[in-house]
């Protein structure tokens, strides 16, 4: 089994939450033996974001808020390529949140991690969109003033297919939900709960310790789509589950819906000539010569209509 | 017979205006004329003022405009109002006589800032009151206009009898009547008429079908009235065969050749048509078999564009957006990202007129510096400027050469002008193109790989999933593209990066980067960039005829600038014999030539009205500087 870690030492606060999904990470992708050379950890900026420089697959840590625009032309170009994103609250739902938005109106196979600690830890504790109001942590001056964003019910408006929640110290639970939302077929989410030991008093592993349940122990929870007819009422479900917060908050997974088209699948549908099989990025477009694949004949047959014979007189 | 005619059509957005140049333009080509139609109007979607100048020569060139026009077609009463004073002496004027009763004061459309100007020059003409007839007696009497009034109600009235139309119906032919006037008075060629027809129609035969009848009998009657006084001599084609198409389709076939795989972008005029034409394109497919694909993404925003464009190099497509200034002003800290780590990826950037959304579907090359300095701390970047529509084919597909080879973004430079103008391109000559991927491995050694050796500005650059192990950040980094805040490190690091533009101006030949046109031993020089080149090669050929002997310096790159060549250049010139000649304010090109080269720059010719430097206003200016002894001349013609 291929070594999912590298040399470099990580540089967190000694106890952050970022080391359980780190860990989670790396035992997920261990088990389900992915090929190093082909899968992308994509990043933003923050914290959370050092991630991909701590697994020993291929990583891009990008800019703040970006992780999931540079992972869609990753994906795009190379269908071929396990794509996983992960950012900070901040970064996802604050900055990127358009990009987070599109990426579940795409359904495009990549996985996302939310690193939610509800803070920007890497700037020093500022308030971040999941931080409710009226919320006090260690270093704001004065109480937030701004409502949350709930990421559950965020993801699910957006279209996303696979959405759970899960909790950085429950490494093995993380790493079972990480397992299914990479085997999915779609974009997946997960909203890693996770305490920042540094600028977060409220939500601490003491915080979170008695109010957790898991979904799963639910019999009667049953988050999967089955038929596109029961899509609305799981959907309404999940969102108002993910509305639970206070002495019980739900971990596990959400919503998932396997049934619906990714965006691979759609441009496939449109235009034949793209394929998993044959993806952009590997398609020659030279000959041995170093021609173009589209010379003079093949240039004049696709741009006809633009093309005009001048007449002998 | 004559050896040009300039033709300018106008009326509200949404008339047929675009018909009228989409069926001469591939008519004309197909005679083996040089044809360049521009477009101008607002930025509305129906109603505004828009006109199309077009020039027809028979030297076989697309050749500049100039102004005065030998033909106004006017479809509306704003349209004679405005361009009263574009046309020459004895001239052709078409118009409507339905709108010879209308009033300066009820165009509605028209901004009160040339209303008020027009009553001006109305008074001062002694046309009085403001009205199209009065206009149009003023014309026929003071500069000898000939006038071809025409009842559009009467016209469509045959329409809708012989066809048996609604009178919506009949309107949509609106185009035909300055199809038909254009062909009448320059007696062209009928089956070159139809074959532009056929272009335009040929989906739809029963439309083609009135748009030929309506026409022929336009054309028919025009002619026979007046006889055919715009007739061109017979051409000189300098192809068998060419293209017909506006700068955005030029770009868009280039990438196509240039083997784009992935291009995404946010819509943005002038850019979007680019994309659009690309995504019609897709498949890549002939007779039925595909070459290839290209994914195409409209995205969000501007920037998920550029920053998706950044992954899909990373894989080894060849990725590019197209944008203009508003979007690359979102683009700009991915820019930096891309820069800091190699990636080779293309922005076009189709300069519009700002600041801010200034003048949306206007033109300007205002953005040259801002594209030289866009992004926080140094990298580097390749900058290509084009200056006309073959230029841009060659340099589309250049673009993503030199962005593999040297790992590093490429910004390819337009301007609105060259994106809207349709122009008859010769057929691009196939030899010149090559496909330089430098040393992009799609197949590596596995395991974690030095993507940035330190001894190695130019590495090789195993693209993910080619088996090898890379990591990217926008951090300072080691070698294996990790984090490296190290002060050793980051001297190497840094200047590793830099050293890279040191061989992009080793091995990219200089002439290709600029370009001298004119007499060795000329006494002026013009120095400019982007489409000025289209005026500017005509402009000295006039001059010349004046007894002014100038010469044209072409700036094709401008990062990194041929500054050896360039101040060879400059050092045969008198200071005072040097003339800037931009599209802007402050002479971004000169202050580049000055930065590297140390040559101050004493006369400017520049202009930032939004309309295309035209010939006739060029060559007025380096009249002015040469013989008054001019600093500066701002120019201003266009509507």
């Amino acid at each position: 089994m291929a070594s999912y870690r590298t040399e470099v030492w990580s540089d967190w606060c000694p106890g952050c939450g970022d080391f359980g999904i780190l860990a989670a990470m790396q035992k997920a992708f261990a088990e389900l033996n992915l090929d190093p050379a082909q899968t992308v950890v994509v990043s933003g900026i923050g914290c959370s974001s050092k991630t991909p420089h701590f697994i020993n697959v291929n990583g891009v840590h990008t800019i703040h808020g970006r992780g999931i625009a540079f992972a869609t032309g990753i994906k795009l170009a190379n269908p071929q390529l396990k794509v996983i994103v992960n950012g900070g609250d901040g970064d996802l739902l604050g900055i990127g949140v358009a990009h987070f938005v599109a990426l579940g109106r795409r359904n495009l196979d990549v996985t996302v991690l939310i690193h939610n600690n509800k803070v920007y830890g890497l700037t020093k504790g500022q308030a971040s969109p999941t931080l409710r109001r009226g919320e006090k942590v260690k270093s704001l001056p004065v109480p937030n003033l701004q409502d949350a964003v709930n990421p559950i019910a965020l993801a699910i408006a957006s279209g996303y297919t696979f959405v759970a929640r899960a909790y950085s110290l429950w490494v093995d639970h993380l790493k079972e939900i990480l397992k299914a939302a990479i085997n999915h077929k779609g974009s997946a989410v997960i909203d890693v709960l996770q305490p920042c030991v540094t600028y977060n008093d409220i939500y601490t592993a003491e915080f979170y310790k008695d109010r957790l349940y898991k979904l799963e122990d639910d019999p009667s929870w049953d988050p999967i789509v089955r038929d596109p007819s029961e899509d609305e009422e799981k959907k309404a479900a999940a969102i108002k589950k993910a509305e639970e917060w206070g002495t019980r908050i739900p971990v596990g997974v959400f919503y998932v819906n396997p049934l619906k088209d990714t965006y691979e699948e759609r441009l496939a549908q449109r235009n034949p000539s793209y394929s998993i099989d044959n993806p952009p990025a590997l398609q020659p477009i030279s000959r041995e010569d170093g021609s173009p694949i589209v010379g003079p004949d093949e240039f004049r047959k696709i741009f006809k209509r633009f093309i005009v014979n001048v007449k002998k007189l | 017979m004559r050896k040009d005619v300039v033709l300018l059509v106008g009326g509200a957005q949404g008339s047929g205006l675009e018909t009228t140049m989409q069926v001469l333009a591939p008519a004309y080509a197909s005679l083996g004329y040089g044809v360049l139609a521009n477009r101008e109007y607002f930025s509305n979607i129906v109603g505004r003022h828009s006109y199309i100048h077009i020039r027809v020569s028979s030297s076989g060139e697309a050749r500049p405009l100039y102004y005065p026009a030998d033909f106004l077609g006017a479809m509306d009463a704003e349209t004679v109002f405005t361009h009263w004073d574009d046309i020459g002496e004895g001239a052709f004027l078409l118009y409507d006589l339905g709108t010879a009763r209308m009033r300066l004061q009820q165009i509605a459309s028209m901004e009160p800032d040339l209303r008020s100007r027009l009553m001006q020059q109305y008074r001062e003409a002694g046309i009085e009151p403001f009205t199209v007839e009065k206009v149009v007696e003023y014309l026929e009497r003071e500069k000898r206009v000939r006038v071809i009034g025409l009842s559009f109600t009467a016209l469509f009235d045959v329409l809708i009898k012989k066809h048996g139309l609604s009178r919506a119906q009949a309107q949509r032919f609106r185009s035909s009547i300055l199809i038909g006037a254009i062909a009448g008075l320059t007696s062209l060629d009928r089956e070159a008429l139809d074959l532009g027809l056929q272009r335009r129609f040929g989906s739809r035969p029963k439309v083609l079908e009135i748009n030929r009848d309506f026409i022929a009998s336009v054309a028919d009657e025009v002619e026979k009235e007046y006889g055919a006084q715009l007739k061109l001599e017979p051409a000189e084609p300098k192809s068998g065969e060419y293209v017909v198409a506006s700068g955005n389709d030029v770009v868009a076939m280039g990438k196509v050749v240039g083997g784009v795989r992935y291009q995404a972008y946010y819509p943005i005029t002038p850019a979007s048509d680019e994309s659009v034409l690309l995504e019609e394109f897709e498949g890549l497919k002939i007779d039925g078999e595909s070459l290839g694909s290209i994914a195409i993404l409209q995205t969000e925003d501007e920037i998920a564009a550029v920053s998706s464009v950044i992954g899909a190099a990373l894989t080894g497509a060849r990725a590019s957006t197209a944008t203009s200034g508003p979007g690359f002003s979102l683009m700009v800290e991915a820019l930096g990202w891309a820069g800091k780590n190699d990636v080779p990826m293309v922005i076009t950037y189709y300069q519009r007129g700002g600041p801010s959304t200034g003048l949306p579907t206007r033109g300007s090359q205002s953005d040259l510096l801002f594209s030289l300095f866009a992004s926080h701390g140094e990298f580097p970047r390749i900058i290509l400027s084009s200056g006309d529509h073959l230029e841009a084919f060659y340099d589309a597909i250049e673009a993503y050469n030199l962005a593999e080879r040297f790992q590093m973004p490429v910004i390819h430079l337009l301007d609105k002008f060259l994106a809207n103008m349709v122009a008859s391109v010769p057929f691009p000559d196939w030899k010149a193109i090559k496909i330089d991927r430098g040393k992009t491995l799609f197949k590596a050694p596995t395991g974690p790989f030095k993507r940035f050796p330190r001894d190695q500005p130019l590495a090789d650059r195993p693209v993910l999933g080619s088996g090898a192990i890379t990591w990217y950040t926008g951090d300072e980094n080691d070698e294996y593209g990790h984090i490296d805040e190290d002060p050793v490190n980051r001297l190497v690091m840094y200047e590793r990066r830099w050293k890279k533009m040191e061989i992009a101006d080793r091995e990219i030949p200089e002439d290709f980067r600029v370009k001298y046109y004119g007499d060795e031993d000329a006494e002026v020089l013009l120095v400019g960039w982007g489409s000025v080149k289209i005026p500017a090669l005509e402009a000295i050929e006039r001059l010349r005829e004046m007894g002014v002997n100038a010469a044209y310096l072409h700036l094709r790159m401008l990062s990194p600038l041929p500054k050896r060549r360039v101040s060879e250049v400059l050092s045969r010139f008198d200071a005072d014999r040097v003339i800037a000649v931009e599209a802007n304010y402050l002479g971004q090109a000169s202050k580049i030539v000055t930065m590297e080269t140390g040559f101050m720059f004493r006369k400017y010719i520049l202009k930032w009205t939004g309309r295309p430097v035209y010939l006739h206003e060029l060559v007025e200016g380096v009249l002015d500087i040469v013989r008054n002894g001019r600093d500066k001349v701002v120019l201003s013609y266009g509507k």
